[in-house]
C-alpha cells in the first residue's frame, strides 16, 4: 500500500509535467494539424534559459520574488522563440504537403536542440535548488514541497487555460480556428494571430514544464527534449489530440502509468510498456480517450 | 531535360561507383560503404514513406533487425555471414508485416508516433539483452568476415562490392516496382486512398506489402552493416537514425537521385567537413527547413509513370 501511495504521488507529479507540455502539442495540432517536433526541445531550452537567468540576472538568489521572475522571464523568452519558430519554419509551409511541414518541424527541433548544445555545452548541467527542500513523511509516504508546488501550479494553469478557451471570446476564436480555418477566417477571425497566440500559450506552458523538469530531476541535458517531448506527445494522443482536457487527462494517466511501472515492474522497461499502452489504446480507441471521431477527409 | 540527364547520369554513376574503391584509401572506402548501406536503407524507407505515403518513422528498426539476425546467427550458431542473408531478409519482412498489420489503418500522424514507438521498444529490447542473445548495450562483436565457398573476402574492397551489389539489387527492385501492378497501387493509395479503394485496390494489402518489402530490403542492408563493422550495437539503430532516413526521403523528393543526394549530404559531407562536426545537426536543421520552404515537394521530386505533363494536375501529396 505504501508503494502504491508513493507512486501515486510521484505519478501525479510527473503527470502534471507531461500534461503541461502536452497542452502545447495538442493546441498546435488542433489548429495546424502539425506535430510540432520542436516543442520538446523548447521545453529543454526553457530549463537552460531558467538556469542562465538564475546565475546571470538574479545573481543566484532563490528568494520567492526571484523565483517568480525566473518563471515569468523564461516563459516570455520561450514565447518569443515560439512565435519566431512559427513565423520562420511553419508559416511558409502552411499550404505545402503535410510531410514537408513535418520535416521542417524536425529541422527546427534539430536546430533548437543543437543550439542548446552549442550555447550551454554537451555535458549535463545541474539545475539550481529554487525551492526549499522540505519533505513531509505521511505514514511512510514521502512528499516534497516541490511535488506539491508542481502539482498545484500545474492544476491552476490548466484550469485557467480551460476557462480561457471555453469562456472568453478569444477562446471561442481558437476553438473556431481548430474546427475550420477557412470558415473562421470568413467570420472575421484573424487566424494568423490565433496561431501566434497558440504558440505563445503553448510555449509558455512548455517553459513552465521545462523549469519543473529542472526542479524535479535536477540534471538537465541538451537532448532531453526529445524524451520528454515524445512522452508528452503520447500523452496528448492518449487523451485525444487537439482536445485540451484530453491532454491534461492523458498527461496524468501517462505519469501514473510510468510511476507504477517503475514501482512494480522495472524502470528499464518503462519505454516499452508505455508504447505498448499507446498502441493498445490506439487500437481500441483510434482517436484517443476524449477524442471525437474525425471523418476521413475526402 | 531531367529524363535525358538521368539516361546519361545512371551509367556514369554506376561506372564511377564500380571503380571508386580502387582509388580511395581505407578511411574513404569505409565512408563509401556507409554511403551504399544507408542509401539502401533510405531507398527502403522510400518504398514505405515516399511511394506508399505511410508516415513510417521507424525504419532503423528493420535495419537493426537484419543486422542483429546476421550477428546472432553468426556468433551463436556459426553460420557464415552470406548464409544469413535469407533469414536477415525474411525475419525483418515478417516483422514488418506483423507490426504493420494492426496499425496501417491509423491516420498519418498516429502511424508516425506508433512506428517511433516500435523503434524505441526495439532498442530497449536489445539493450536489455532479451533472451541473452543481443549482448546488451555493448552489442555483439567479433563476427566472422565475409567468405564465399571458402574464399576469404575480408578486405574492405570486398565489403564494398557486396554493398554495391545490394544497392544495385535495390535499385533494380525499385525500378521494377515503379512499372508493376503493386507499384501503381501504392502510388494511387498515396495520392488518394479513398479513390484507390473505390477503383478496387485493396489498400490494406498493399500497405502491408509495402511495409514488408521495405523491411526486407532494410534487413539486407543490416547484413552489410554487420559485415562492415564485424559488430552490431544498439545505438546504430536508434530512433534518431529513423528521423534521418525519414528526412532524407522527403527532402530528396522521394526520387532515386534525390534520395542518393540526401544520403550523400547527410552521411558523406560530414566526413569531408570534420572540423564542423559539432555544428553538423544545427546546420542540417536549418537546411531541412530551408529546403522544405524553397522546394516543398523535395529537391528532386519524383515523377510517376509515362503520363504526359499537360495531363498532370498539381496535387497535394499525402494531405
Amino acid at each position: 500500500m505504501d508503494i502504491f501511495l508513493q507512486q501515486l504521488a510521484n505519478g501525479l507529479t510527473i503527470g502534471s509535467m507531461y500534461a503541461l507540455v502536452a497542452l502545447g502539442y495538442t493546441m498546435v495540432y488542433g489548429v495546424m494539424r502539425l506535430i510540432n517536433f520542436a516543442h520538446g526541445d523548447m521545453v529543454a531550452a526553457s530549463a537552460f534559459v531558467g538556469l542562465t537567468i538564475y546565475t546571470q540576472v538574479m545573481g543566484q538568489s532563490a528568494s520567492l520574488l526571484s523565483v517568480v521572475i525566473i518563471f515569468l522571464l523564461s516563459a516570455v523568452v520561450m514565447a518569443c522563440v515560439g512565435v519566431i519558430l512559427e513565423r520562420v519554419a511553419y508559416r511558409p509551409l502552411r499550404e505545402a504537403p503535410r510531410l514537408s511541414a513535418v520535416v521542417s518541424a524536425l529541422g527546427a527541433s534539430l536546430v533548437i536542440q543543437n543550439g542548446i548544445m552549442l550555447i550551454w555545452g554537451p555535458q549535463m548541467r545541474i539545475f539550481p535548488v529554487l525551492v526549499p527542500q522540505v519533505y513531509w513523511d505521511l505514514g511512510g509516504v514521502v512528499i516534497s514541497l516541490i511535488q506539491v508546488i508542481i502539482l498545484s501550479l500545474s492544476l491552476v494553469l490548466m484550469v485557467a487555460l480551460y476557462l480561457f478557451v471555453e469562456k472568453t471570446r478569444i477562446g471561442a476564436a481558437i476553438r473556431a480556428s481548430s474546427i475550420d480555418q477557412d470558415a473562421a477566417r470568413l467570420m472575421g477571425i484573424n487566424v494568423n494571430s490565433i496561431i501566434a497566440l497558440i504558440f505563445i500559450i503553448g510555449s509558455s506552458l512548455g517553459a513552465v514544464g521545462g523549469l519543473f523538469i529542472g526542479l524535479y530531476y535536477r540534471g538537465i541535458t541538451f537532448n532531453m527534449g526529445w524524451q520528454y517531448g515524445l512522452y508528452a506527445f503520447i500523452a496528448a494522443i492518449i487523451g485525444g489530440i487537439g482536445n485540451i482536457p484530453g491532454a491534461m487527462l492523458g498527461g496524468m494517466l501517462l505519469g501514473l502509468f510510468k510511476a507504477f511501472i517503475a514501482g512494480y515492474v522495472s524502470s528499464t522497461w518503462a519505454d516499452a510498456f508505455t508504447f505498448i499502452l499507446l498502441i493498445v489504446i490506439l487500437i481500441i480507441r483510434p482517436n484517443g480517450i476524449l477524442g471525437e471521431r474525425v471523418a476521413e477527409k475526402v | 531535360m531531367m529524363k535525358s540527364l538521368q539516361r546519361f547520369s545512371y551509367p556514369i554513376f554506376f561506372v564511377v561507383m564500380a571503380i571508386l574503391p580502387n582509388v580511395l584509401d581505407d578511411r574513404w572506402q569505409a565512408v563509401a560503404i556507409t554511403f551504399l548501406v544507408f542509401a539502401v536503407v533510405a531507398l527502403s524507407q522510400d518504398i514505405v514513406l515516399g511511394k506508399s505515403g505511410m508516415f513510417n518513422m521507424g525504419q532503423a528498426l528493420f535495419f537493426g533487425l537484419g543486422a542483429y539476425t546476421t550477428a546472432i546467427l553468426n556468433s551463436e550458431f556459426g553460420w557464415p555471414l552470406l548464409a544469413t542473408i535469407p533469414l536477415a531478409i525474411l525475419i525483418p519482412a515478417l516483422f514488418g508485416v506483423l507490426l504493420a498489420g494492426p496499425i496501417v489503418h491509423l491516420r498519418g500522424d498516429y502511424l508516425l508516433v506508433v512506428t517511433i514507438g516500435f523503434n524505441i521498444v526495439f532498442v530497449q529490447v536489445v539493450q536489455n539483452n532479451l533472451g541473452g542473445l543481443t549482448g546488451g548495450p555493448n552489442g555483439i562483436f567479433g563476427l566472422d568476415s565475409l567468405s564465399l565457398f571458402g574464399i576469404d573476402l575480408s578486405s574492405q574492397i570486398a565489403v564494398y562490392y557486396f554493398a554495391f551489389v545490394v544497392l544495385l539489387l535495390t535499385l533494380w527492385i525499385m525500378h521494377n516496382l515503379a512499372g508493376s501492378k503493386a507499384g501503381r497501387a501504392m502510388h494511387y493509395l498515396r495520392e488518394d486512398q479513398l479513390a484507390a479503394e473505390s477503383i478496387g485496390i485493396n489498400t490494406r494489402v498493399f500497405k502491408i506489402f509495402a511495409f514488408g518489402l521495405g523491411a526486407g530490403i532494410a534487413g539486407l542492408a543490416g547484413t552489410v552493416f554487420a559485415a562492415q563493422y564485424s559488430a552490431v550495437s544498439p545505438e546504430a539503430f536508434e530512433f534518431i537514425q529513423s528521423v534521418l532516413f525519414f528526412s532524407i526521403v522527403i527532402v530528396g523528393g522521394s526520387s532515386i537521385p534525390g534520395v542518393l543526394i540526401g544520403v550523400f549530404v547527410m552521411f558523406v559531407l560530414p566526413e569531408i567537413f570534420r572540423e564542423f562536426a559539432t555544428w553538423r545537426f544545427f546546420i542540417f536543421g536549418f537546411a531541412m527547413i530551408l529546403a522544405m520552404i524553397l522546394r516543398p515537394r523535395g529537391i528532386w521530386p519524383a515523377t510517376f509513370g509515362k503520363i504526359p505533363k499537360f495531363l498532370i494536375k498539381e496535387s497535394n501529396h499525402g494531405s
